[in-house]
Formats: structure tokens, C-alpha cells, sequence
């Protein structure tokens, strides 16, 4: 996956400026910035909510920067929100098997006489949708209604629908934020467990420097849309224009 | 209170969950099947007609209730139906074939609609819908080779598999019919990635179409579907109302198809048949009422769209979840007995983004 010269803004406000990153295959790539660095903005390009004015994205040999959003999942990208974007009405369960329609097979016609096919793929979507559970440890919550959850648990429900897509790339946007200590420490086990045991690659927004630095390989840091600096977590920490976009001179 | 013990992931696919849902089921088929033999004939009539607006109900539903969408122009759906059903009985068409036919073209008169649905929602959806409904309507009065226009059209006597349909009796079970086989077909479409994508719809447009959801698509495929629905219920309307004219079909008409789903429950299967007996009887009722009350509210006119507005009002502001919400949380109170409390079903104050009213 790569972006080259992606640019975004809006009215006189730039967004993203000429950004070019490139993320490896099986890496933990983060973004960390500032308010308002364009971080955010990124990930709505990538997952094409928002249109670049220049600029395109690259996901395994092939342009995706033209591509309607609702193909940019059935290449297997997967991501989650900010202020999480459940389906509040429905339960962990439905909202998980939401997370299987990229890869329905049956037809309209079928689905309205519920044919054995569809049955037969039903329960094949529930056992994709019940390993993802096993892995997050939500089986308790399976039945329950978004609505009545707690928002540490919608941020985890959030993650298993992007992962009953299966995805090959795996987008977090702030999967930290909102989150007690104790939740935040559950969070670096499980990115590390998508990671090695799901294979899949994975970018993430995050502001707390603890999870980041225990869990990506490399991170990028971005201010006012442009990129500071790419490198090792160590390395960026360290990184003179990085402190000076947070701290200033 | 009971427990369902899953030991098999095909019980949540199952249309029954437990043997006592089969029980009472089977007791309400059994109830309707024998009902044309026990009841008077008004009232088989008066079922039937229940029946059709379940049918209308179930596609409604399906837009306003799962996807989200609100429609105004339902009743232009239901006229279409009626139309096309009546003109192709009139050139001889068998009625199986001329209601399929009816439902079909209506469906895909909805597709057509559903197209500017992808840029339209909430209010400025119903302000579409509406105009819609009034063009069909003023095509109908002008369509004169083909309507007869204001004079209207006679709906031909038919026949279905040599009974005649003008008879009470076979007219409840054909529509008993035509409503059974949409509930299924709506229930099928919930329970599969069509209908779980027109959730994804109603509950986030953004994260559906990050889940590789087409908002287009299935706006459209929703629209088709309710419309299909509504306008099977339309062709069997047809019979019911024996000659066509366009102000059976107005602006009332498709309010009262809104209000049955609102005050039945919107997002709840149950609720279409709680709102179609209500909004079947509620005419009757008024009726009733219009004997007994002092002449001077009584014989009032507009005393019926005027109590179905007043009605649709104090459902929104005491009861948004319907007679079925209500049913519900009656239940609960049973099931929970002692236990229950008053605060169970308050509705709380919610800041995250997700959460504020549409």
C-alpha cells in the first residue's frame, strides 16, 4: 500500500499536502500528529469518503484512488472511526455479519425464497463471525444491542466488524482514544494479535506514544498536512522538528 | 421468563426461535384459515381488507422501518398496482398472472424512484415521494384511453382457478395468501446480506459503505421491493374498491400507510400487523363515532384526516416505538414481575455523535 503526492483541501484549508508514505506487508504502520495534522484525513482518502484533489493511492500494484468506496472494502480494507460508526440498533452479532457482505455470494432472488444457499452461507458467514469473537473475547456481549454498551466495548466491537471482512489492511483510527489504562493495555495485546495471527497489515492513528512505540514498526509523523518525519518509533520520538510540532520552539 | 438454550448457529437463522413461537403461530394460522367460516361476512371483508394493508404494511416497512427512508408516495405504489391489475383483467389476463405482472411493473416503477433516493434523505426524501405521488395521481385523472380519468374504471369481475372473487370468502384467502408470501419474503430479505445492508443504511451511511455496502444499490433494491410489495397490495385493493377512480388514492392514503407503521412500531415486523388493524378498524370506529357524538364535532368535516394527523402525534411524542414497543414493554412487565421498573425503558440523554436524532 502506498500514497504518492496525495493533496486534499478544503477552501483555502489544506488538509493533506503532498503526502507520500509507503506501508510493507504484515507492518504496524503509525501516524501520529498534532490536531488538525491531517491524519484523519488520510485514512477518508484511502477509504475514498473523501476525494483527493491530487495524488494517488496504491494498494498491492493496483490504483484504488478512482474506485467507488464501497469496492475499496471488497479489496480487503477494512477500517474503523474515531467516535465509532456502529449500526446502534442492531445487535454485536448483526453488525459483525454487516462486516461479511463483501463476500456474498447469493443473489437478491434467492435471498427473498431464503434458498438452501443462502442458509448454507449464513452459517458460514456466523463461523468467520464467531472466530473474530473467540479472538476478542466479546462472547458475552453477542446478543446485546450497540445501544446499550459501554464505549470501551463499541471500540471493540468496532474492530471485530472491520475484521469479519478478513482484510488484508487493517485501518485504526485512534483505537486508544476514550479508553481507560487498562483498556489501552488490551489494546496493544489484540493489535498484536490481528497482526501475527490474522496477517494483517495494519495503520493506525493514535495519539497515546506508549501503544504506539510497543507496537508499530515504523511510524510517520505529520503536521499541518505535511510529513515530518518517517522512521522508527525511537527515532521519531526523538526527532527535533516532531518535538517542535508538538511543543513548539 | 424463558431462556433459549442455542446449541446450533441455524437457531438464529430460524424464523421460529422456539417451539412455543411455533405453538402460538400455528394457533393464529389456524385462527385465520377457520375465521371466514365463523365470522360474518362485513367482517371477512373487513379482514381482508386488513390483510392488504399489511401487505402494503410489509413493503413499508422494509423502506421506512429497515432502511430508513421515508416515503410520501406510497399511495401512488398503490395505485399503480390497482391500475395495471384492473387494465390487464380488463384484456382477459388470468388474475395470478395479472397481480405477478402488477407487482412486477410497480416494483420497477420503484427502482426508478429509488435512483434520486441516493441523494435524498429525510425530509427532503418525503418532499420527492410526495411530488411523485401527485404526478401519478394527475397522470391517472389525464390518462383517459387507458384510466378513464376522473370518470374512473371498472375493475372486471374475475375469476381465480374457476372461483369467482367477488364472493367474500375466496377474496380473504387470496389476500390471506398474498400476505403470508410477502411476510416471508420481507422476513427472508431481514435474515440475509440485503436485508442487513438496508440496516447498515438506516443506522450509518458512512460505515456501510466502508463495509463495501452500494448505498445506491440498495436504496434502490428497497425502494423495489416496498413498491413490488405495495403494489401487489394495490391490485387486490382493486377488488376491493370494485371501481377506479384517483381520489381513492391521495395524499390521505399514503399518510395513512405511513401511519400504520408508526404506530404499529417502526423496525419491527410485529408492528405492520398491530398498525394494519388499527388504521383497517380505525375508519369504522370513526364512523361509530360520528352516530354518537353531538352533531356539532360529529358531522365535522375532516374529522378523519384530522384524527389520524392528531393520532400520528401522540404516538411521536409518547410511544415512538408503537403499539409493539408498548406490547413489549407490557411483557416485560409480566416477565420481570416484581422487578420491574419504571425507569427500564427511559429514554437517556446520549452525547456520542452517533446517537443524536436524525
Amino acid at each position: 500500500m502506498s500514497t504518492t503526492d496525495l493533496s486534499l483541501s478544503f477552501g483555502g484549508v489544506h488538509a493533506v499536502r503532498d503526502v507520500t508514505f509507503e506501508v510493507d506487508e504484515g507492518e504496524v504502520y503509525s501516524i501520529i500528529g498534532p490536531n488538525g495534522a491531517g491524519k484523519t484525513s488520510i485514512f477518508n482518502l484511502i477509504s475514498r469518503l473523501y476525494e483527493a484533489d491530487s495524488g494517488n493511492i496504491e494498494f498491492q500494484g493496483e490504483i484504488i484512488s478512482n474506485l467507488p468506496p464501497h469496492n475499496i472494502a471488497r479489496l480487503g480494507i477494512a477500517r474503523t472511526f474515531q467516535n465509532t460508526e456502529l449500526f446502534e440498533h442492531e445487535t454485536v452479532l448483526k453488525n459483525m455479519l454487516i462486516g461479511r457482505h463483501v463476500h456474498r455470494k447469493t443473489i437478491l432472488l434467492s435471498e427473498l425464497l431464503f434458498l438452501p444457499g443462502v442458509a448454507k452461507q449464513e452459517l458460514r458467514f456466523r463461523q468467520v463471525v464467531e472466530d473474530v469473537i473467540d479472538l476478542l473475547d466479546l462472547q458475552s456481549y453477542r446478543d446485546q444491542v450497540i445501544g446499550s454498551l459501554p464505549y470501551g466495548v463499541r471500540k471493540m466491537v468496532e474492530v471485530a466488524r472491520a475484521l469479519c471482512i478478513q482484510p488484508k489492511l487493517l485501518l485504526l483510527d485512534e483505537p486508544s482514544s476514550g479508553l481507560n489504562p487498562e483498556e489501552t493495555e488490551d489494546v496493544a495485546f489484540w493489535i498484536e494479535d490481528i497482526n501475527q495471527d490474522f496477517g494483517a497489515t495494519i495503520i493506525m492513528v493514535e495519539h497515546d506514544m506508549n501503544l504506539v512505540t510497543r507496537v508499530s514498526n515504523r511510524v510517520m509523523a505529520l503536521a499541518d498536512g505535511a510529513v515530518l518525519a518517517v522512521g522508527s518509533p525511537e527515532e521519531i520520538q526523538n526527532h527535533p522538528e516532531v518535538l517542535r510540532a508538538y511543543l513548539g520552539d | 421468563m424463558r431462556f433459549v438454550f442455542k446449541t446450533k448457529y441455524r437457531q438464529d437463522v430460524d424464523l421460529f426461535k422456539h417451539n412455543g413461537q411455533r405453538f402460538w403461530y400455528g394457533l393464529l394460522a389456524i385462527a385465520v384459515l377457520l375465521a371466514p367460516f365463523i365470522l360474518d361476512s362485513f367482517y371477512v371483508g373487513e379482514l381482508a381488507l386488513v390483510y392488504i394493508y399489511a401487505t402494503a404494511g410489509i413493503g413499508l416497512m422494509l423502506l421506512v422501518g429497515y432502511t430508513g427512508l421515508v416515503s410520501l408516495g406510497h399511495a401512488a405504489f398503490l395505485a399503480i398496482g390497482a391500475y395495471v391489475h384492473a387494465y390487464l383483467l380488463s384484456r382477459g389476463w388470468p388474475v395470478p398472472l395479472s397481480l405477478l405482472t402488477a407487482g412486477l411493473f410497480t416494483a420497477a416503477v420503484g427502482a426508478i424512484v429509488g435512483l434520486p433516493a441516493m441523494r435524498m434523505t429525510g425530509i427532503y426524501l418525503a418532499i420527492a415521494t410526495l411530488a411523485f405521488a401527485i404526478i401519478v395521481e394527475q397522470v391517472i385523472a389525464h390518462w383517459e384511453s387507458v384510466t378513464g380519468g376522473y370518470r374512473g374504471m371498472l375493475v372486471p369481475d374475475a375469476q381465480i382457478f374457476g372461483v369467482d372473487l367477488s364472493d367474500g370468502r375466496p377474496f380473504y384467502y387470496l389476500c390471506l395468501f398474498v400476505m403470508i408470501a410477502c411476510l416471508f419474503a420481507g422476513l427472508n430479505i431481514l435474515r440475509t446480506p440485503t436485508g442487513r445492508a438496508m440496516i447498515g443504511v438506516r443506522d450509518s451511511e458512512i460505515s456501510a459503505q466502508s463495509m463495501g455496502i452500494d448505498l445506491a444499490k440498495t436504496k434502490s433494491i428497497a425502494f423495489a421491493i416496498s413498491a413490488g410489495f405495495t403494489g401487489l397490495a394495490g391490485g387486490l385493493f382493486a377488488h376491493k374498491l370494485g371501481y377506479l377512480a384517483p381520489d381513492a388514492f391521495t395524499l390521505l392514503t399514503s399518510i395513512q400507510l405511513l401511519l400504520m407503521v408508526v404506530v404499529g412500531g417502526l423496525g419491527s415486523m410485529h408492528g405492520v400487523f398491530y398498525g394494519a388493524i388499527f388504521i383497517g378498524l380505525l375508519p369504522q370506529g370513526i364512523a361509530i363515532m360520528r352516530d354518537t357524538l353531538p352533531a356539532a364535532i360529529g358531522q365535522m368535516p375532516g374529522l378523519e384526516p384530522g384524527l389520524f394527523g392528531l393520532i400520528l402525534v401522540l404516538f411521536l411524542i409518547f410511544e415512538p416505538l408503537g403499539i409493539y414497543g408498548r406490547w413489549r414493554k407490557i411483557r416485560q412487565f409480566f416477565d420481570e414481575f416484581p422487578l420491574y421498573r419504571k425507569s427500564t425503558h427511559k429514554r437517556q440523554k446520549s452525547y456520542l455523535r452517533t446517537e443524536r436524532v436524525r
